[in-house]
């Protein structure tokens, strides 16, 4: 057996720990599964600093420390990488996630640290490098990656190379469930409440289901990162592997009975009042299972028990509320009153509706599928349904214009919906990340890494890819939007367009090898393992 | 006080990283009102909601003399 240490960086450091990372918590499960030794060190919860990480670092003989996450979490996986070879000079350090995923060789180059890389999903190829391992240790077998689907790793000259995708698996149900039991619940427990409804903002103890993987749309802001059949590996220009996304799609979703069961042990055991589906787009699978998930779903949901009374009395919610709330993710063209009523029945409080913009040229360039007419509506069929929606706004996209956020901004009065819109940003994996990648580059003075460690905070307007604005007048958007001012945005206006003739764009497009717009669709494995 | 091992897993590790007194965990009540006044100060920042660190910071009014 495999000695391993988990480790979740931290992320978001501005915010409390909220989420138990559900993909190194998975990995843990199936480790376990089959037989490998493994703890966890969650540094997001913890948040206890780099002496304390040495000590865990130094805990145990580990074989593998394993390390993961968003690109967000980059900068702290740098740092505990360091700190990992410096306590650990001879543990395997293996990497994975949607950090490494997005740009496989730059983060090899960054990152002399990391051993090996799993790239894509995971769910197949981690068991797989454990068990070479195993056998590594057991019968002295050399280690040999080369024929290992899934992966980058080192020549013994340190030199990366990144090897084929690995097929998607076809079963999500053949997963086991995540490996809660070791991650500091209470911690969780204790940032339990969500700003988003009633319900959620009285939770005493929420925790995260992701129930499906993948999402139909091409939104151009969007990453997958090959956990839904988005992403090729083929030789570049230079005649090395490279990772390519694309608008190909594995959709893949698990079953409502698979879902309750789990929600059902989670409140038996932990006792939890809510659930959060991390889910990219509920309403995608709805309407790829031609609407039977979502309805199938709520009535697994209630005849498990887990509908909480103000639903089932048609009273109000209020602290002696028993059962399970739940919330999650939807679409303004997706959805249907239909279904949002019976998600209401079963006990959801509120959907996260990317509407980004009121503007009809904006909305057609992202690849949403959606209209202004379409997300104004949408607001209010999920009201009507008695669910709230949270409605995400972006600006900053590189058509915007003066008239698109006054669209924007006349909306938000319309509907009475109150935000501090974030910016359009190019994360790694998206359209945008290759489309402007030389343009962000030269903002960050040839220093693309500084670029990716500066994505960590969320807050921080970072590279501008808008074709008209500079940070400065987005900054100045933003409060715009956020005090929804008419009167202050025509003044701007009035100003800047004096001074246009002089401005030249910071951001302009140009293709990329790593972003293929078609649907070339990655492989489903026939059977799992 | 409660001993809280960092580490969660299925065996027992050879050494245990329990938690030290974290000076945070046990502030003062003085301590903790300031904490909190940063928080929320920083939290609502804009127009006269400023918030000033307090560090060793000092200026002897040189760095201006060049200029005269």
């Amino acid at each position: 057996m495999v000695k391993i240490l988990f480790i979740n960086p931290v992320i978001r450091e501005e915010d409390n720990p909220k989420h138990i990372p559900y993909g190194i918590a998975l990995l843990a499960a199936i480790a376990i599964n089959d037989g490998h030794q493994v703890q966890v060190y969650d540094a997001n919860a913890w948040r206890k600093g780099d002496e304390v990480l040495e000590q865990v670092c130094a805990a145990d003989d580990w074989d593998i420390i394993a390390i993961g996450g968003l690109t967000t979490a980059f900068g702290y996986i740098k740092k505990a990488c360091k700190i990992v070879r410096r306590i650990n000079p001879q543990t395997f350090i293996l990497a994975g996630g949607g950090f490494l995923t997005s740009m496989p060789r730059e983060i090899m180059d960054w990152m002399p640290e990391i051993d090996l890389g799993v790239v894509g999903e995971a769910f197949v190829t981690f068991p797989v490098v454990l068990r070479m391992f195993d056998e590594h240790k057991l019968i002295k077998i050399p280690l040999d990656f080369q024929k290992t689907l899934g992966i980058i790793y080192r020549k013994s000259n340190g030199t990366p190379v990144l090897n084929g995708v690995r097929p998607n698996i076809p079963n999500l149900d053949a997963l086991p469930w995540p490996a809660w039991e070791l991650f500091p619940l209470d911690i969780y427990f204790a940032n339990s409440k969500l700003l988003f409804s009633e319900e959620s903002f009285t939770s005493k103890r929420r925790l995260d289901v992701n129930g499906s993987l993948g999402c139909n749309l091409i939104c151009r802001y969007c990453w997958h990162l090959g956990t839904t059949g988005d992403m090729v590996i083929e030789e570049n220009e230079d005649g090395i592997n490279d990772v390519r996304f694309t608008y190909g799609r594995n959709i893949r979703y698990h079953s409502p009975d698979y879902i309750v069961n789990m929600v059902q042990y989670l409140r038996d055991t932990y006792d939890i009042d809510f659930i959060s589906f991390i889910d990219e787009n509920m309403m995608t699978m709805d309407a790829y299972s031609k609407r039977t998930w979502i309805f199938d779903l709520c009535e697994a949901w209630i005849a498990a028990g887990l509908q909480p009374t103000c639903r089932s009395k048609g009273i109000p919610h209020d602290d002696s509320c028993k059962g399970v709330h739940w919330g999650g993710t939807s679409h303004a063209t997706l959805h249907r009153k239909e279904s949002l009523e019976h998600m209401f029945k079963a006990g959801c409080s509120q959907l996260v509706y990317g509407l980004e913009s009121f503007d009809r040229d904006i909305l057609k360039t992202l690849g949403k599928g959606s209209t202004r007419e379409k997300n104004i509506n949408s607001v209010a069929i999920c009201q009507s349904a008695g669910i709230n929606p949270i409605p995400n706004i972006i600006i900053g996209f590189p058509e915007e214009t003066f008239e698109s956020i006054r669209n924007t901004i006349t909306a938000l009065l319309e509907l009475g919906i109150h935000a501090k819109p974030h910016f359009a940003t190019a994360y790694p994996g998206s359209e945008w990340y290759y489309d402007y990648k030389d343009s962000i580059i030269e903002q960050y003075k040839g220093n693309l890494e500084a670029y990716i460690a500066d994505l960590g905070d969320a807050t921080k307007i970072t590279a501008t890819i808008s074709h008209r604005f500079s940070a400065m007048e987005l900054l100045g958007l933003q409060k715009i939007v956020e005090l929804r001012d008419l009167r202050l945005l025509e003044l701007t206006q009035i100003h800047w367009n004096e001074a246009d003739q002089f401005m030249k764009p910071l951001a302009t497009p140009k293709t990329s090898f790593n972003m293929v717009k078609k649907k070339i669709q990655a492989p489903l494995a026939k059977v799992v393992g | 006080m409660e001993e809280k091992n960092v580490l969660k897993g299925n065996f027992e590790t050879k050494k245990k990283v329990i938690l030290e007194e974290n000076p945070q965990d046990n502030l003062t009540n003085s301590q903790q009102i300031a904490k909190d006044l940063k928080e929320t100060v920083l939290q609502a920042l804009g127009g006269s909601m400023v918030y000033v660190e307090r560090t060793n910071l000092s200026w002897d009014g040189n760095s201006d003399k060049k200029g005269e």
